[in-house]
């Protein structure tokens, strides 16, 4: 109920920097479902084989996930910085960061 | 008693007396103008950086618990109860991702200080944040009190006050450490934690690192740690005639049992009050994000961590001695001692007590937090100044403590253990509020409260009427729904969504008023460079300045 009534006060200031960045956007959001996706779906390594020295396939595979994962986020962290219009600052926020600023001066 | 390696004990009492140190003297680390503020006492001043809050957010989140129930359940039940702790940590970052960014942006800009703060100002809804803040502090103290449970452990071991009969006696090497942790605290706020956190880990670091490599050399290698793993797990239990645990998920109910048990978990963890504090201290939006990419790295010690559980079990004195105490979270405390020299046995045990301090004072501060700012002050002194604010947070804090305390003493271990499922399913039943509050106010006040509450009714009463063999009721965190095993958290939280979908139409369609919202959309990606100004109130006593320039 609020919402729309939100919109049109900011809309002229603050443009959706995913509808600015489809292509990106929908790369980070790929990216962030994989991850969650192939951890989550057990069938896909539930088994003893392949093993990986001593270790079952089942254990080794959630173990090297973590680090695969943090080169991951990483990635999407990277691509997310693209998205954001202009230099990051405190007046690039639009009007509510932008006092916020200023009242801290 | 007679069996006190005084080696061991000697090395955790000096590190424990480091600790406390530090907790005092983390007071005056980044001092502040004026302590006496809730930015500063319960947020530390929200200027940590990316290296304070990698350090603080992994001593938050990976707790003594983890050290001891992870592998007592790899130990007892193997890869479901266990292992999917692994699978859990993995999805909590890219899922925290999607939404601690907005919820510190939006935190910042309104100077909220509890997730309930948020409710409030988003829903323009007293109750809800209510139930919110209830839930929260209802959660955290099973959740310190299993920090407690896990300090008790290693004493346990270490053969530490365990003979009298008398309550007191027994327990006062506890008390001990409790009164200690609860006078730092009130001391220093989130500061202590903080700083105690670099010394937690990287005792931690050492145990581990030192654990994984020599412990499998003494126990015969992986390979055979493993196989033996797999045997008793595969083995018929007298007591269930079942297998002992599953080793590797392969049928579609186990499996099922291991993905939503992870799933629920990961949503409910960034939810907690605790987690949240830790997120509200950092100085930048960045820096939440930076750690979603830097924290995995802890998990890959979870990891090997679970497997200890493993290693316990082929390690022949080890089980027997567990065996005999009927103690599975005593199998990591009984294995450091058996295998490791006393000296770092000594280096191992104070990790984890340590390990239990840290995330319990972040537990017993953000506890505090909810309760001072949105029952003290929401319904009983909507005048309070940021001095009263602080004064009872720190009182609080030291309550919560004290409640902690008496279930960790009181209560049976399964019980505790229990009620520490019930917690994660409780806070569970606060994400939708939260999370879907962070995106969009599509969801009516009403209708997320009355979601709320039939999650926690179905929560409380399914974990209730779980049974097994050995115990009548609170056996477990899963349940059978229509022929397939589900975590029932995650159940509650589907109809705790249900619920409040229906409801929001039918409240739309009536028109009944949905409450203010304080927010701006803009708000909610902002990245303000200065610490938040403290509230107007707090600037007529002149504590406005601008902290850091």
């Amino acid at each position: 109920m609020t919402q729309p009534s939100d919109t049109p006060a900011t809309s002229g200031r603050f443009r959706s920097p995913v509808a600015a960045h489809p292509v990106t956007s929908a790369i980070i959001a790929i990216l962030v479902l994989a991850s969650i996706f192939f951890a989550l779906y057990v069938p896909l390594y539930a088994s003893a084989t392949p093993k990986a020295g001593d270790f079952p396939f089942f254990y080794f595979y959630l173990l090297i996930y973590m680090p695969v994962l943090g080169v991951v986020m990483w990635i999407v962290i990277t691509l997310q910085r693209r998205l954001r219009p202009g230099v990051p600052g405190p007046g690039a926020e639009g009007p509510a960061g932008a006092d916020d600023g200023e009242v801290a001066r | 008693m007679s069996n006190v390696n005084a080696v061991t004990f000697t090395i955790v009492v000096v590190l424990f007396l480091v600790v406390t140190l530090t907790g005092f003297a983390a007071a005056r680390w980044r001092r502040a103008e004026d302590m006496l503020h809730l930015n500063e006492w319960g947020l530390g001043g929200r200027g940590f950086g990316t290296f304070v809050a990698w350090f603080l957010l992994g001593g938050d989140l990976y707790t003594a618990y983890t050290f001891i129930a992870v592998p007592a359940a790899m130990f007892g039940a193997g890869a479901v109860t266990g292992y999917f702790a692994v699978a859990y940590t993995i999805i909590v970052f890219p899922i925290a991702l999607i939404f601690l960014p907005r919820l510190w942006s939006i935190a910042r800009v309104h100077h909220y200080v509890t997730p309930a703060d948020f409710i409030r100002g988003r829903f323009g809804s007293r109750g809800l944040a209510l139930a919110i803040a209830f839930t929260g502090i209802l959660a955290l103290m099973p959740y310190i009190a299993l920090q407690l449970v896990g300090i008790q452990a290693v004493l346990t071991v270490m053969g530490v006050g365990t003979t009298s009969g008398n309550a007191f006696v027994k327990d006062l090497p506890l008390f001990i450490a409790f009164i200690v942790l609860a006078v730092f605290t009130f001391v220093s706020g989130l500061r202590a934690p903080a700083l105690i956190a670099f010394i937690k880990d990287t005792l931690v670091y050492l145990m581990i690192i030192v654990a994984v490599l020599y412990l499998p050399t003494k126990v015969g290698g992986w390979g055979h740690i493993f196989s033996t793993a797999q045997a008793h797990m595969t083995s018929i239990s007298p007591v269930t005639h079942k297998p002992t645990g599953v080793f590797i998920p392969t049928t579609g109910n186990s499996q099922l049992a291991f993905s939503t048990l992870a799933l629920g978990s990961a949503l409910a963890l960034m939810v907690y009050p605790h987690a949240v504090t830790a997120v509200l201290s950092t100085k930048r939006r960045d820096i939440i994000k930076r750690n979603m990419a830097l924290l995995p790295l802890y998990s890959i010690m979870l990891g090997f961590i679970a497997l200890l559980g493993y290693v316990a079990l082929a390690d022949k004195v080890t089980a027997a001695n567990v065996k005999k105490a009927n103690n599975p979270q005593l199998a990591v405390p009984y294995l450091f001692q058996h295998l490791f020299p006393s000296w770092f046995t000594g280096i191992a045990f104070s990790a984890i007590v340590i390990g239990a301090l840290v995330p319990a004072a972040i537990m017993a501060i953000a506890a505090a937090n909810l309760f001072t700012r949105n029952i003290f002050k929401e319904f009983f002194k909507p005048d309070a100044s940021p001095r009263l604010e602080t004064r009872v947070s720190q009182w609080v804090s030291m309550l919560v403590k004290v409640g902690a305390l008496l279930f960790a003493i009181g209560l049976p271990k399964t019980f505790s253990i229990n009620l520490q499922l019930l917690g994660g399913i409780w806070i569970l039943q606060t994400f939708p509020a939260i999370v879907s509050g962070l995106f969009t106010r599509w969801f009516h006040r009403w209708a997320l409260l009355a979601g709320w509450l039939a999650g926690m009714l179905y929560g409380t009463i399914a974990a209730y009427n779980v049974s097994t063999p050995t115990t009548s009721h609170w056996g477990g965190s899963v349940n059978t729904l229509w022929g397939h095993t589900y975590y029932i958290g995650l159940t509650a939280v589907i109809l705790n969504l249900a619920v409040s979908a229906v409801l929001t139409l039918v409240l739309r369609a009536t028109r009944v008023p949905a409450g203010t919202d304080e927010t701006l959309q803009p708000q909610y990606t902002a990245d303000p460079v200065d610490a938040p100004t403290p509230a107007p109130a707090a600037a007529v006593l002149g504590s406005e300045v601008s902290r850091g320039d």
